[in-house]
């Protein structure tokens, strides 16, 4: 296994942001992580790549467990977070650069290995040369981050809404290249709120809800083991976003009052 | 012919994370950390342009080292490292919370296979190069004076150490409060602790850099080492300045007492900080990471603030809901958000000092008899600066895009929104910053009427605290903070603090001459004036374009 997460538990002094999750997850596997917002997605994610230290538990990525080797860890791991956030002063090769160097990876190597991803982004060099980040809109930004999550070639990837602020194309694009990597043999880990996405590209889905876990599984087999049509139905269902229709009703109403 | 052989290629080098990093944290410092310049080469110049500026005023203050000519090595000594220790103590408190726990950072840097000490180190080089740029640039002159004074060609050499004793000294402090503060107070309450820890640094370097040694030269009235007091070898920069005065100068016990002890607690504040509690700094960054909700602590500040518009005088004071909405802002940034706390209280602190020195320099007259002298009206008007210098630091925030949202909103221009700032700065910080004060001088001057000659200040106060808001500025939030950094508020600083010192100078002089009251009045009318002109302008004023 990959991944393996034994009753890992993160409490911020007296909220219980992650529950004694136990998980194990193999090569090769794309995982839609999902729950609705505070549910433990992002905290659990931030501690399996070593920003935050879990209260409880033990977790290893590649072998390496997270408290006792957590430089080893993060070694293995390349990590898109939720914010997308990148030194905004940097022009788009200087942070590519930079972060390449922290993997030590040589300029010439890393330089070689960004006009890959420049050619897959459909990006120019000129921009990545000319710009700074704080420049570039919210997509292209995401595409840098993305680059420089995948550039030291991890074999576990994790994303958090990756998303966010891609256009369509860039969209489909991606899709494809976490399908490829997968078959390649590297683990993703995906979290996300665009269902549909989730439920096309995913191997298996892991439903968590208040830092517990509720369901884990193929989709299709979740969906059809709860009469649900769709994973959205059956994520609705799970996590108490029920009647939204009346409460869409109730909140127009007080519009018109 | 002799086939060419084509030259050896030589493998790349590895590039390590320490280096990357250290290149990486001087780079940020140098362009500022979110720069929303179009092209590479706006930004740089920008940040780099402001630091050489900044270099050559420190040069142009050192200047001031040539009072000392002719004077024995320690009185020169001290006065350059007191300097000194100023600048640093400021710079440093000012700058490390941001280079040490930068919250956007964490995402970016700690999924990284960086070790904590390693970035640690990193920001340290690079706090403590950009220090030792600011020491160099003022102590320039310095040590040609000190050249100059003793024919000893070692000065400049010793005093170059000391100096760099002393950066590493200022950095080693501030790095070793924060971890202190993170060992005892824990992760929970880190945020709130970053910004009292700068406050307090800041203050403790400036009475430290300009209250003691005044003291020591007016109670001492040292020049020599041996005719120093012992509680002056409590002041860091009499360590220094002892360091070289043992090296190239009297060489006297006293010196190489006050040497072993500038390289002795220099050591052991450095071995402290990044050796014993470079662990806690990997806590610290990963405190910043996570989200703890604070819930009832943010909701009594709510209530209290909610309480304190209800009521007269200020719910009279904010009649408009726009007013009201922009007081109750500014008044939760100034109580609740790190980045706005940390640049505004830093900024404002060294306000309160600078007026104490000169209440210490005038107690009495030549003559023996208890006169105000220029200390009491000149505090008075230079709380004028808190509301200038607290406006001008609310309007940029990392969250200046929500700032959108006034334009959003149906409004013709900035007006109200100006107006409910100006109000929470003149309610949060120039009223408690003007108590404060006043009891001050209550305590200096034991004679509570001197406090009648704040009146020049309170009646320029509102005039002052409207200064930001020329031309459609002073909305709070609406600006990113990289463009704080402008020109034009230096400008303003300059221009009322000139006007400060020379209605000072006037208010002092009428007191003793007995027109203190006619002054008043005419300082009323024109300061009416003023004001009715500068609301008209700014209701009149209308939103620029957004580019």
């Amino acid at each position: 296994m990959v991944i393996v997460l034994d009753r890992l538990t993160k409490q911020f002094g007296a909220q219980t942001a992650v529950n004694a999750l136990s998980l194990e997850i193999p090569a090769g596997q794309i995982v839609g992580f999902l729950g609705p917002n505070g549910a433990g997605k992002s905290t659990t994610l931030k501690m399996l790549t070593g920003m935050i230290a879990p209260t409880g538990g033990r977790a290893t990525v590649c072998g390496y467990d997270l408290q006792r080797e957590p430089i080893e860890v993060k070694r293995h791991v390349g990590f898109v977070p939720e914010s997308g956030a990148v030194f905004e002063s940097l022009t788009g090769l200087e942070y590519l650069e930079m972060v390449a160097a922290l993997y030590g990876i040589p300029a010439n190597a890393a330089r070689a290995r960004i006009k890959q991803f420049i050619v897959f982004f459909d990006l120019s060099f000129e921009t990545l040369t000319d710009k700074l980040l704080g420049a570039y809109s919210k997509g292209m930004r995401r595409k840098v981050v993305i680059t420089s999550a995948l550039l030291h070639n991890p074999p576990v990837v994790f994303f958090d809404e990756p998303l966010d602020g891609l256009d369509a194309n860039a969209a489909v694009g991606f899709k494809t290249l976490i399908q490829t990597l997968a078959r390649e043999g590297k683990t993703i880990v995906y979290s996300s709120h665009i269902l549909d996405v989730v439920e096309r590209v995913c191997h298996r889905v892991i439903i968590i809800d208040k830092g517990r876990l509720l369901l884990d599984g193929k989709p299709e087999e979740l969906v059809a083991a709860h009469h649900s049509g769709t994973l959205e139905k059956l994520f609705t269902q799970l996590t108490g976003g029920t009647e939204l229709e009346r409460r869409a009703e109730d909140f127009a109403k007080t519009f018109r009052a | 012919m002799s086939p060419v052989i084509p030259p050896p290629v030589l493998p790349e080098p590895m590039p390590t994370p320490e280096k990357t990093l250290r290149r990486l944290f001087l780079t940020l410092f140098l362009r500022g950390r979110g720069a929303r310049g179009l092209n590479r080469q706006g930004a740089p110049k920008s940040i780099g342009e402001k630091l050489a500026l900044t270099l050559v005023l420190y040069a142009l203050f050192g200047c001031m080292a040539l009072f000392f000519l002719r004077q024995p090595v320690f009185a020169l000594a001290i006065y350059l490292h007191a300097m000194t220790f100023v600048f640093l103590g400021m710079f440093v408190a000012a700058s490390a919370g941001e280079i040490l726990f930068n919250k956007e950072e964490a995402d970016i840097l700690l999924h990284r296979p960086v070790s904590p000490q390693a970035m640690l180190w990193a920001k340290i080089r690079v706090l403590v190069e950009v220090s030792l740029w600011l020491a160099g640039a003022f102590n320039l002159v310095g040590l040609f004076v000190g050249f100059g004074s003793t024919g000893n060609w070692r000065f400049p050499i010793v005093h170059l150490v000391s100096t760099t004793l002393e950066a590493l000294f200022c950095t080693g402090c501030v790095v070793l409060t924060y971890q202190l503060c993170l060992r005892w107070f824990g992760r929970e309450r880190l945020e709130g602790l970053m910004t009292l820890v700068q406050v307090l640094v800041s203050v403790a370097a400036v009475m430290c850099g300009q209250i003691l040694p005044q003291l020591v030269f007016r109670l001492d009235h040292v020049l020599n080492v041996s005719e120093i007091s012992w509680w002056i070898g409590l002041l860091p920069p009499a360590w220094f300045a002892g360091f070289d005065d043992a090296f190239a100068g009297s060489a006297r016990l006293n010196s190489w007492l006050l040497a072993v002890v500038a390289v002795g607690v220099t050591a052991a504040v450095l071995w402290i900080a990044f050796n014993k509690l470079a662990g806690d700094y990997e806590t610290g960054l990963q405190a910043l990471n996570e989200t703890i909700s604070p819930r009832l602590k943010k909701k009594n500040h709510r209530r209290w603030l909610d309480r304190l518009v209800s009521v007269p005088p200020l719910s009279w004071w904010l009649r408009d809901p726009v007013a009201r909405a922009s007081f109750l802002l500014t008044a939760a940034y100034l109580i609740r958000d790190r980045d706005v706390k940390l640049r505004v209280y830093p900024g404002i602190a060294p306000i309160l000092i600078i007026p104490f020195v000169f209440l210490l320099q005038n107690p009495h007259h030549h003559d023996g008899s208890n006169d105000i002298g220029f200390g009491v009206p000149f505090s008075g008007l230079y709380l004028g600066l808190v509301p200038l210098l607290g406006l001008q630091i609310l309007q940029y925030s990392q969250q200046w895009q929500a700032g959108d949202i006034f334009r959003v909103a149906p409004m013709p221009g900035p007006a109200q929104l100006c107006h409910g700032a100006r109000r929470a700065v003149l309610c949060l910080l120039a009223l408690p910053m003007l108590l404060l004060t006043g009891l001050i001088v209550w305590l200096l001057r034991g004679d509570l009427s001197q406090l009648i000659l704040f009146l020049p200040g309170l009646i320029a106060l509102p005039v002052f605290a409207l200064v930001p808001s020329i031309g459609g500025h002073g909305v709070p939030l609406s600006l990113p903070p990289d463009a704080a950094k402008s020109a034009g508020r230096g400008l303003n600083m300059i221009g009322v603090m000139m006007i400060t010192f020379i209605l000072a100078e006037v208010a002092a002089l009428a007191w003793t001459q007995g027109w203190f009251r006619w002054l008043i009045l005419g300082e009323t009318l024109v300061a009416i004036g003023l004001y009715s002109i500068l609301r008209r302008a700014l209701a009149k004023m209308r939103w620029p374009s957004a580019e």
